[in-house]
């Protein structure tokens, strides 16, 4: 079966020196769809993904700089960069390191807004996280 | 402290043109709170033009920021108003000292002396006595008895940053900051709760990246509704950080980052080594 973020991974996938793209959540780390090379962990890179992102949407939070919108970790051997929308899903993309940095920060953004209408369907998890961070 | 700058927050609320924005504007001195500080002191200062210790305030806050031109300035304005403001003569003196002016300084602080001036005066004027004449100003930064700000770990990287609206922090590896501050945009000091949340990321980072076998990480960039962050590891697993203003290109945020950190392992360095020495 098909899942809705399909069309959005395969875009991604299609971009020169794209590993690996998967829909994350951001809240626990785990998978929500990804399509993925063979060789390439997927668990860890979504787990990984997930705390980066978390720990720059609090800290900036705590420097009252508004919504993180792109994520880029830069290391010697490839690249993980990864947009979000507010709620608890994170697109995430693994790259070489020689991939096109500002071409894929465009193709992120678009399958943002994309992801965004796909996800209207399903049920809001930034919500829930908020409340429990308020906590 | 907190409950008086509440207090004297209220009272100046009520009445814009009381004086009590003067021990508020020190608190907030105190307090490093340095943009706050400012802007009060000079709203103070807008309807008490001719007040000395409203020009005392802003050049003191200003000797904080590193503006030592405002600071110039300033003393000389309460200098004009008072002639025998000893305050004010101390502090150029001081900024005379500090860019290695000697004779002037020994003009200010004599006068100062001559004024009244306390102990501080006479033992800063024998210090500037002894100091030859062709001492580099990073020397006689380092032999000044007042610490200069620049000795300030908060102001460490204030020379690698290019605007005011660029800011650097050095973390640890548990999060404490260990030099540079972060301002929110009301001026209050958020160093520490952003060293809390981003505590243990390089750790987190390097041992991920080397299981993805992507070798090891060498920078994180994001962006925000206002600003662009990025951080790097610095010996060790301390985290260096660099924020600025959406209008920053990423290009340059980078060179920016590269230079902070090679200054931030200096320091490192530099610290290890003298703390080694007996």
């Amino acid at each position: 079966m098909s899942s809705p973020f399909a069309t959005i991974l395969d875009v991604l996938t299609r971009q020169r020196g794209v590993r690996a793209s998967l829909i994350v959540s951001e809240r626990d780390g785990v998978i929500v769809d990804a399509s993925v090379r063979f060789g390439q962990d997927g668990d860890r890179i979504a787990a990984l993904a997930a705390s980066m992102y978390r720990k720059a949407r609090l800290s900036a939070r705590a420097a009252r700089l508004g919504a993180v919108s792109f994520l880029q970790l830069d290391a010697e051997r490839g690249r993980i960069c990864a947009v979000g929308g507010g709620g608890d899903l994170v697109i995430v993309v693994v790259t070489d390191p020689q991939a096109n940095v500002g071409l894929i920060r465009m193709e992120l953004l678009k399958a943002l807004d994309t992801f965004q209408e796909t996800d209207d369907g399903l049920p809001s998890e930034g919500a829930k996280r908020q409340g429990e961070e308020s906590r | 402290m907190s409950d008086d700058i509440r207090r004297w927050s209220d009272e100046l609320a009520r009445d814009p043109s009381s004086l009590v924005f003067l021990q508020l504007g020190e608190a907030l001195r105190k307090q490093g709170q340095l943009e706050v500080a400012l802007k009060i002191a000079l709203r103070g200062l807008d309807r008490h033009q001719r007040n000395v210790a409203a020009h005392d305030l802003v050049a003191r806050i200003a000797v904080d920021r590193r503006d030592f031109s405002r600071a110039f300035v300033e003393w000389e304005l309460v200098l004009k108003i008072q002639p025998d403001h000893v305050g004010a003569m101390k502090g150029l003196g001081y900024l005379c000292f500090h860019q290695g002016r000697l004779e002037e300084a020994e003009q200010y602080l004599n006068k100062a002396a001559a004024s009244g001036g306390g102990g501080d005066v006479r033992h800063a004027l024998r210090m500037v006595r002894r100091t030859p004449a062709s001492t580099a100003v990073p020397t006689v930064e380092a032999t000044a008895s007042k610490p200069a700000p620049a000795d300030d770990p908060q102001y460490l990287f204030a020379d690698q940053l290019l605007d005011e609206g660029q800011t650097a922090l050095l973390l640890d590896t548990n999060g404490f900051v260990l030099a540079g501050v972060y301002l929110d945009v009301d001026g209050k000091n958020v160093s520490a709760d952003i060293g809390a949340q981003l505590s243990g990321i390089s750790e987190e980072v390097r041992r991920s990246t080397r299981h993805l076998d992507i070798g090891e990480w060498k920078a994180i960039t994001f962006e925000t509704h206002a600003a662009v962050i990025a951080m790097a590891p610095v010996a060790n697993d301390n985290l260096m950080v660099i924020a600025a203003s959406r209008a920053t290109p990423l290009g340059l945020l980078r060179r920016l980052l590269e230079r902070s950190s090679a200054f931030a392992l200096e320091w490192l360095a530099g610290g290890r080594r003298g703390g080694d020495t007996p």
